[in-house]
């Protein structure tokens, strides 16, 4: 795994924990145009349409909630680690990667199993 | 598909003279027969006969026979009985019709039983996941040309995943038995020939007794480890027509071969390093070939508090097992020193990182001091065409043996090793172990939180939802989409039957007709069979869905609509953004949609039990419960889910 690719992965990890990104790094962005743009560039295809995560050629981290900070979150896109695919500014630009970032953020995140029944076997 | 002409001339060799006498004598008549044409009539008066119209008058006419009293069919089936094949899946083909009519006939359609088939694809594939559960084959047979193609890919499957299926096809040999037109373009002199590379034997027998020799040792050959595929080609007339040699004919003994044990010196070397090592890893991937192997592997892992990777390609050890580490298979491969690959087909993809990027590179994960020792009968026998054996990944040592077979030994000469101290050092590692496995668990179970209530319905709630209605059930998952792991995360697989491994070759088509045959063989069981199919993998011979109503066999279908062959979304949306390009239009040749399919519709149409598309998992829980209950009278269903695409 690469150096980037650890970083997402160690993000995704945390994630569930409650750390929190650095709100003073973070530009403004809007969620719902994040959405949309989350849903049309293909992110959900491997991190799943609620952020959950999924698989490409390996692991997709879930991103609901990414304690991941925006810069790391811009340079994963950008440049990434693992086999994820690259994506360069003419394909999308800073402020859909803004946007994106604040619709993973608005997302409900996880529940705590113990309180769905089904999960509880 | 054509049939044979029934009215077309089945001249025997013992005929052949014969006829060649009428031919020649009419040869020699032509002259004689212009002149009586062109006579004229007043020469039209009866002549004294001569002897031949004499004989010919007087004389009851010759005629070949119409009926016969035994057939090569009726042995053949003879030989299917003494090797106790159950089943004969077969879309029905005049190059077999010989022996189809003596399966239901004279073997009263019972060992072996026909299976409808409405592609020859779905009859093998079928066998293929029937013999990972009943272990065990059963026998397909097909039109030696143009079924055998329809067959090829689920051939490869087989073969690629190590599974005995024994595959006929019918053929007419002689060229001079060949009836004008489909009969000369559905034969061949060497129908084999393209099922040669990924088959481990065939033959093509040219007698009643050649066929019972060839058919007892292509089973022998099947079931010998590295199992695999054999193909058959059965020549029509020697199905077809009167057994002139029964006095003579004998059906030979079957003695199938004991799996070999791994050499005795190796397995005590073998054991030294083990117990010696400080993080040792075992990996395996189609280990478990009967019942008892998940139980064998549990002991070796117990024995020696170690990590288990399980590459599940077949029900190798318990999912919930504290030793069970599958998960964390990066970082424990990473820091092992010893690593032992059990029936591992593949080794060096899981010790290599591989990148797919424009310049393709890879790493090993392995320490550089790690010693790798491969235990299997993989190495027993290789071919070359077709690349299924990966690349060459060095080792330490390789061992030649059943992994099964060989490790009662293995752990008998483990306990010899382990005195007091180390016994109490390989326990705390368990307990690490242990703790890391309820971590993982309780990780699994966060992470199906995530996008609980969304729609399309994501991948980790469909599998708690599933989990939750069959938990209590004795039930068999028997097939799964591509890259869906929340099974094997969530679920308590704790029996040998509770999985049974992939395609082998990765061939799209499998998980249908495969997850069918598995189901027929736990049907004489009473276990609840299901399946996660992906959609794409059902649009290829859906018709499956009519040999299961129509034979019966109770199957839970659960279709993972992510509507695409979503691997392939991704792989063009790598490509696009490696362009620059942007993604929008990669869905183009990708995706299953305008028109979405309806698959509850589908298999109603097949005679199915269906419902769906369900989009709100709220729905999906009862849902489950009818279908479920469907089953459980013995009928298949089929449950269709709109979910995200993993």
């Amino acid at each position: 795994m690469t150096r980037v690719a650890l970083l997402f992965a160690a993000a995704a990890l945390t994630a569930g924990f409650g750390i929190p990104a650095r709100a003073q790094d973070t530009p403004p962005g809007d969620a719902a145009a994040g959405k949309r743009i989350y849903l049309t560039t293909g992110c959900h295809y491997c991190h799943g349409s609620a952020g959950q995560g999924g698989a490409y050629n390996s692991v997709a981290p879930s991103l609901a909630k990414t304690a991941m900070p925006f810069v790391g979150f811009k340079f994963q896109l950008r440049t990434p680690g693992g086999d994820m695919p690259a994506y360069v500014e003419a394909v999308m630009p800073d402020q859909q990667v803004a946007d994106i970032y604040a619709f993973l953020q608005a997302l409900p995140g996880r529940r705590e199993a113990k309180d769905i029944p089904i999960l509880n076997d | 598909m054509p049939k044979r002409r029934n009215d077309s001339p089945t001249l025997g060799r013992r005929n052949f003279l014969k006829g060649a006498g009428l031919v020649g004598a009419a040869a020699l008549t032509p002259a004689a027969a212009q002149a009586q044409a062109v006579a004229p009539k007043a020469n039209l008066k009866a002549a004294v006969p001569g002897p031949a119209q004499l004989a010919a008058d007087t004389h009851a006419p010759t005629r070949e026979s119409v009926t016969q009293s035994s057939s090569g069919g009726d042995f053949m089936v003879d030989v299917f009985k003494s090797l106790d094949i159950d089943y004969l899946a077969m879309n029905c083909a005049s190059s077999f019709r010989g022996l189809h009519e003596a399966v239901i006939n004279h073997g009263k359609n019972k060992k072996p039983e026909i299976l409808t088939c409405p592609h020859e694809e779905i009859a093998v594939h079928m066998g293929q996941g029937y013999a990972k559960i009943a272990g065990k084959p059963l026998a397909m047979i097909c039109h030696g040309v143009v079924g055998l193609q329809h067959a090829t890919m689920a051939m490869y499957n087989a073969w690629c995943d190590r599974v005995p299926v024994i595959v006929f096809g019918g053929n007419i040999v002689e060229a001079d038995k060949r009836a004008p037109g489909a009969e000369w373009v559905h034969s061949a002199i060497d129908p084999g020939a393209i099922v040669r590379d990924f088959v481990k034997w065939d033959d093509q027998p040219t007698s009643l007794q050649h066929f019972a020799e060839s058919f007892v040792r292509a089973y022998k050959i099947a079931v010998t480890p590295p199992m695999g595929p054999v193909f058959i080609s059965l020549d029509a007339e020697l199905q077809e027509n009167p057994i002139r040699d029964a006095e003579t004919l004998r059906i030979p003994k079957l003695a199938t071969v004991i799996p070999p044990q791994a050499d005795s010196g190796s397995i005590a070397e073998l054991a030294r390093m083990l117990v010696a090592a400080e993080n040792p890893v075992i990996i395996c991937d189609r280990l478990a070939r009967t019942p008892a192997g998940m139980t064998r592997l549990i002991e070796l892992a117990e024995t020696l508090q170690c990590a288990v990777v399980d590459n599940a390609g077949r029900m190798n050890f318990p999912s919930r097992h504290p030793l069970n580490q599958s998960f964390r298979r990066g970082q424990l491969i990473g820091q092992a020193d010893v690593i032992l690959a059990i029936e591992m087909n593949e080794l060096w993809g899981s010790l290599n990182a591989f990148s797919d990027r424009i310049v393709r590179t890879n790493r090993p994960i392995t320490k550089k001091d790690a010693k790798i020792v491969t235990l299997g009968t993989r190495d027993l026998y290789q071919k070359s065409n077709y690349q299924d054996f990966g690349r060459y990944q060095e080792v330490d040592h390789a061992i030649a043996g059943d992994g099964e077979a060989s490790l009662p030994a293995l752990t008998e000469a483990v306990k010899r090793l382990v005195d007091a101290g180390r016994k109490s050092a390989l326990e705390a590692r368990g307990k690490r172990f242990a703790a890391a496995r309820l971590a993982m668990i309780e990780q699994a179970k966060s992470d199906a939180t995530l996008g609980w209530d969304s729609s399309p319905i994501t991948t980790g709630r469909l599998c708690a939802e599933v989990w939750a209605q069959i938990k209590d059930e004795d039930w068999s998952l028997v097939g799964n989409g591509i890259r869906i792991t929340w099974p094997h995360r969530l679920w308590k697989f704790d029996k040998p039957y509770q999985w049974n491994g992939g395609s082998g070759g990765a061939g799209v088509g499998y998980n249908t007709p495969a997850s069918l045959g598995a189901a027929l063989a736990n049907k004489q069981h009473g276990r609840l069979t299901l399946n996660f199919n992906g959609d794409g993998d059902m649009m290829f011979v859906p018709s499956t869905l009519w040999t299961a109503a129509h034979h019966r066999i109770p199957m839970l279908y659960i279709v993972h609509n992510n509507r695409a062959y979503h691997q392939e979304v991704m792989y063009l949306q790598a490509m696009a953004n490696r362009r620059g390009r942007g993604i929008d239009d990669v869905k183009i040749g990708t995706t299953i949609t305008d028109p979405n399919v309806d698959y509850a519709t589908v298999a109603r149409g097949f005679g199915v039990y269906g419902e769906g598309p369900i989009t709100d998992p709220k729905d999906l829980g009862p849902a489950l419960k009818r279908a479920i209950a469907v089953v459980k009278r013995g009928e298949p269903a089929l449950i269709d889910v709109v979910t995200d695409p993993r």
